[in-house]
Formats: C-alpha cells, structure tokens, sequence
C-alpha cells in the first residue's frame, strides 16, 4: 500500500485489513462524535480540554478494543502449551512493567515525599500493571480460541 | 471461498507454520483461507499456489 498509513500496518494481509477496518470504523465513529458535540455546543458551554479528552479516549478505546476481541495479535498459539507459554510470558512482563515504572517514576516526577506518595505510585503503576495484563490475557484467550479453530 | 489449499499442503506435508513463512502471511491467515472463511488477494494466491506447485485453477477454481 502506498500511503503514509502503510507504516502503523501489519505486514499480513488479513491483518492489514482488519486493521484498516477497525481505523476507519473509529475515524467514522470520532468523526459523528465531533459532530453531536458541535450540535451540543451551541446549547451549553463545554470545557475544551474534557472534550479533546474524550474524543481522544474514544477513538483509541475504540480501536484497540476492536483489535483486542478479534483475536488477530497472537496469530501462532494455537495448541494448551503455546498459550501457557504465552500466558507466562505475559504474566512476566506485566510484572516487569509494573517493577519498571516504580523504578522511574520517581526518577522522573521527583523523589516522593512520604509514605503517601509512594502508596499512590504504587496504586497507579500496580493499576497499569493490571490493565496491561488483562489487555493481553484477553487478546490471548481470543486469539487462541480463533487458532484452535483452524489449526 | 472454496479452496483445495488444506489437502495439497497436507499432501505435501507441509506445515501451515511453514506455508504462512514462505508467503509472507501468519499462521491464522492461512488457516482463516484453508478454511474458506478470508478470500485472499491475488498476489497472496499466487504466492501459495507458486509454494504448492500448483496453479491458481487447481488450488482454487471451483467445480460444480
């Protein structure tokens, strides 16, 4: 494909597709957003940065929602040990992240004060941490129970 | 979209691992075609069927 997009595109073709499928539907969807919002607007005043917010937050969990249900991200596990392997793989790196943020966090927002702040960046990396391993366990399972199919 | 891409690879012995490699295609899109349930382009039938040995009538022109 020639065209700038061929770059955030998966090399496979199907994916390519469903890819493509899932960014349109997102954009179409942004886009009638924007639209009511507009409508909305002339009634009531609005703060700007909630609504870029929102519309932002929209279009991505959109998207990778999509991505996640189809199945299409882990394309090879489809027999019990490769989605054990996986999952473990899974598990190690969500942990990883988790310990990683903890670790630069304060590296970059400064040094915390007390006990305080550390419970709350340990709350919002352990939170990350969740969301990146159920993100990934669902993407798994739905991958895995697709490949079983055709295997 | 019927295919006979499934019994010439297994004919051939080749894996859907090993197919989806030498195509260019991941695993799932080969079983996603063997299965008729993705219509492939056709570049990527022309690939499989130059992998298989086969034209693109035998491996997926259907007959009544």
């Amino acid at each position: 494909m020639k065209s700038w997009i061929a770059v955030l595109l998966p090399d496979d073709e199907y994916k390519e597709k469903k890819m493509l499928q899932f960014l349109s539907e997102g954009a179409i969807l942004l886009f009638l957003s924007l639209l009511a919002t507009l409508i909305f607007s002339r009634f009531t005043s609005l703060d700007t940065e909630t609504v870029l917010f929102l519309h932002a937050a929209l279009f991505v969990v959109y998207v990778l929602g999509r991505y996640i249900v189809s199945g299409i991200e882990f394309t090879s596990i489809a027999t019990e040990q490769e989605y054990r392997k996986e999952l473990k793989s899974i598990v190690i790196k969500s942990a990883g992240f988790t310990l990683m943020f903890n670790l630069v966090y304060p590296l970059i927002s400064g040094w915390p004060a007390g006990a305080g702040e550390w419970f709350s960046i340990l709350g919002l990396s352990s939170l990350a941490g969740l969301m990146m391993f159920f993100i990934n366990y669902i993407s798994l399972k739905r991958s895995y129970g697709k490949n079983k199919e055709l295997a | 979209m019927k295919n006979r891409v499934k019994i010439t690879r297994m004919d051939l012995a080749i894996t859907q691992e090993q197919l989806a490699k030498s195509v260019g295609a991941t695993r799932q899109t080969i079983g996603l075609i063997e299965k008729g349930e993705y219509n492939p382009s056709l570049h990527l039938c022309m690939a499989i069927a130059r992998e298989l040995g086969k034209t693109l009538d035998e491996l997926f022109w259907e007959v009544e």
